[in-house]
C-alpha cells in the first residue's frame, strides 16, 4: 500500500497539504482498502468512486483537504438520500446538502462511503440493520456498538481515519467504546445537524466525530462545529465520580481500567478524584429514552403504522407499534425530569470541571445474543448501555468516550462529561491521557488492521 | 383495580383504540418491551421531581437559568 492509507486524519492532511501525500492516489489506496477489509465487517455500505473523485476535483484547500472520510447512514448527501439503516424511513428524505456534508466538503473531505447503522437508530449494539449488521473489527463475531456502527467499524478497521456520527442516546459513544475509538458527542446544538430528518424535532441528537484519537477527533470536530475546537492544557482535574450502578455494576475488567485510566490522568494533570452523588440516573436515562422516543414518533400515524414495509425488522415494527402506545403524561413527567437533572448537573460543575464513569459496562457482546454478565446479573445491552449514556444527551452536555484498556483483546471505553460548551476539555483531557499511557490504547489495532509484521497492540 | 387493567390488556387495547395491527412477532416484542418498559414507567410518574424548576422550553446548548 502506498504511504498515507494507515496514517491519521491530521497526518494525511498535512501530508497532503504539504505535496508528500497524493490526494487522488490516497482515494484510490482507500477505495481498495474498503474493497479488502469491508466484504467481513459490512461497515461500509456504499461506496462511490465518481462521486468522491468529483468531491476531490472540486475540493477547497481546507483543513481536511483530499481526506477521505465515511460518513453514517443518517445524513443525506446531494446524490444519496439517507435511509437510517432501515428498510424505509419513516419520514421523507431525499437527497440533498445536509450540514455534515456542508461541513466536509467546505473543509475539503473527499466522502468516500456511506457507514451502517442501527435499524433507524433505535439500539446499542448495530447488529440490526436493513443492510445486514456491522461488526467489530476486534472481533467480527461482536457487536461494532451503534447505532453509529459502520463509522465505528470502518475507522478502527483503517478503512479510513475519521469518520460522522450522530449521537441521540449515546449512539457515537458506544461504537467508540466498543471499537476503542476516541467518539466526542459535542454540545447540544454545536455541530452540523442541518438536513437531519429529525432536525426540526430533536432536542437529543448531534453529529460529531468518530476517530483514532483525540487529536483527530479535535479536527473533525472542529470542522462539524464550524470552529476551533482550541486546544489547552488541563491542569487541576476535579474529576467527579459517583458511587452508583453506572460504574458498580459493570465487569470488573472496566471496572479496573477505568479506574487505572482515572488515576493516570490525576497523575498526568495533577488532579483530584472527587465523589459526588448524583442519584437516580436510572430515572434520567428513562426519561431520555421516553423522549428519544417520542421526538422519533413526529410525523407518524397508525395508518403509517400498518403500511410499514415488511422488510423493516420485526423488532423495529413492534418498537414502533409500543411506542405509539407510550402515555403522554411519562413524556411530560420526562420533561420534569429532563429539567431536574440539568439543574442537578449544573450544579455539580460547579464543584468539578468533570464527571467521569465507564462509557459501557461490559465489552462488546456477541452479534448473535447482545446480552452482558453484570454483577446484577445478565441483562441486554442496550438496557445496560443506556444508563451510562443517556445523560449527555438528556442534559446537553457534551462527552467522550476514550479507549481505557482491554479485556480479553476487546476494547474498554472511559466516558468523560463537561460542562456546556466544554468540549474542548474533553480533547484536552483525552490527550492527557493518551500522554499518560503512552498512546497505547489509541495506537492498539485490531488483527485484521496491523501493519504487515507486527503483532496485534493490545 | 385489577391486573386486567394495566397489564395484559393494555397492549390489544391500545391497539384497538388506534386502529393499529401487528402480527404475532410484533406483538411478541410489544409485550417484551412492555415488561421492560412499564414497570420503570410507572416508577417514574412516582418519581418527585418537585425540586426541579420549571423549564418549559430547555436551551440544550446551555447550563439552565440560575
Amino acid at each position: 500500500m502506498p504511504a498515507g492509507i494507515d496514517l491519521s486524519l491530521r497526518d494525511q492532511a498535512a501530508g497532503i497539504a504539504a505535496g508528500e501525500i497524493d490526494a487522488a492516489e490516497l482515494l484510490d489506496t482507500t477505495l481498495t482498502r474498503i474493497a479488502e477489509r469491508n466484504p467481513g465487517l459490512n461497515a461500509v455500505v456504499e461506496t462511490f468512486p465518481e462521486r468522491s473523485r468529483e468531491m476531490l476535483a472540486a475540493a477547497p484547500a481546507g483543513p481536511l483537504h483530499g481526506v477521505p472520510v465515511v460518513i453514517k447512514d443518517e445524513w443525506p448527501l446531494p446524490w444519496r438520500a439517507q435511509r437510517f439503516g432501515a428498510a424505509e424511513m419513516l419520514a421523507p428524505s431525499a437527497p440533498g446538502e445536509s450540514g455534515p456534508y456542508r461541513a466536509l466538503r467546505d473543509a475539503g473531505a473527499v466522502i468516500v462511503g456511506v457507514g451502517n447503522m442501527h435499524e433507524l437508530g433505535s439500539g446499542s449494539t448495530g447488529n440490526v440493520s436493513f443492510y445486514g449488521p456491522a461488526r467489530n473489527p476486534w472481533d467480527p463475531e461482536r457487536c461494532p456498538g451503534g447505532s453509529s456502527s459502520g463509522p465505528a467499524a470502518a475507522v478502527a478497521a483503517r478503512m479510513v481515519a475519521g469518520a460522522v456520527g450522530a449521537d441521540g442516546v449515546g449512539s457515537i459513544r458506544y461504537p467508540a467504546a466498543y471499537c476503542g475509538l476516541t467518539g466526542l458527542k459535542p454540545t447540544f446544538g454545536r455541530a452540523a445537524m442541518a438536513g437531519h430528518h429529525m432536525a426540526a424535532v430533536t432536542s437529543m441528537i448531534v453529529s460529531g466525530p468518530l476517530c483514532i484519537d483525540a487529536a483527530d477527533a479535535r479536527l473533525l470536530g472542529s470542522v462539524l462545529c464550524g470552529e476551533e475546537l482550541a486546544a489547552g492544557e488541563p491542569r487541576g482535574l476535579r474529576i467527579g465520580v459517583v458511587r452508583d450502578l453506572v460504574s458498580e455494576d459493570v465487569e470488573a475488567p472496566v471496572r479496573a481500567s477505568c479506574a487505572k485510566a482515572l488515576g493516570l490522568l490525576c497523575a498526568e494533570t495533577g488532579g483530584e478524584l472527587v465523589e459526588i452523588d448524583l442519584p437516580d440516573l436510572e430515572t434520567s436515562a428513562l426519561a431520555a429514552v421516553l423522549i428519544a422516543n417520542t421526538e422519533g414518533m413526529a410525523g407518524l400515524s397508525p395508518a403509517r403504522l400498518n403500511d410499514l414495509d415488511p422488510e423493516l425488522s420485526p423488532l423495529g415494527r413492534g418498537l414502533l407499534k409500543f411506542r405509539m402506545l407510550l402515555p403522554a403524561a411519562a413524556s411530560v413527567k420526562a420533561a420534569q425530569v429532563r429539567a431536574l437533572f440539568r439543574q442537578r448537573v449544573a450544579a455539580l460543575f460547579e464543584e468539578v470541571d468533570l464527571i467521569a464513569w465507564p462509557t459501557v459496562p461490559a465489552v462488546a457482546p456477541p452479534l448473535e445474543a447482545p446480552l452482558v454478565e453484570l454483577p446484577s446479573g445478565t441483562t441486554t445491552a442496550d438496557q445496560a448501555n443506556v444508563r451510562g449514556g443517556a445523560l449527555a444527551n438528556l442534559t446537553g452536555i457534551p462527552a467522550i468516550s476514550l479507549p481505557a484498556g482491554f479485556s480479553e483483546g476487546l476494547p474498554i471505553g472511559l466516558q468523560l462529561q463537561a460542562p456546556w460548551g466544554r468540549d474542548e476539555l474533553l480533547l484536552d483531557t483525552a490527550e492527557a491521557l493518551e500522554r499518560a499511557n503512552g498512546r497505547a490504547k489509541v495506537e492498539a489495532r485490531p488483527p485484521l488492521a496491523q501493519p504487515a509484521g507486527e503483532a496485534a497492540g493490545a | 383495580m385489577g391486573d386486567s387493567n394495566r397489564g395484559d390488556d393494555f397492549i390489544p387495547a391500545g391497539l384497538a383504540a388506534l386502529g393499529i395491527e401487528a402480527d404475532e412477532i410484533e406483538l411478541a416484542v410489544m409485550n417484551a418491551a412492555k415488561a421492560m418498559f412499564w414497570p420503570p414507567i410507572l416508577e417514574l410518574f412516582d418519581f418527585d421531581a418537585s425540586a426541579a424548576r420549571a423549564e418549559p422550553r430547555p436551551d440544550l446548548s446551555r447550563p439552565p437559568a440560575a
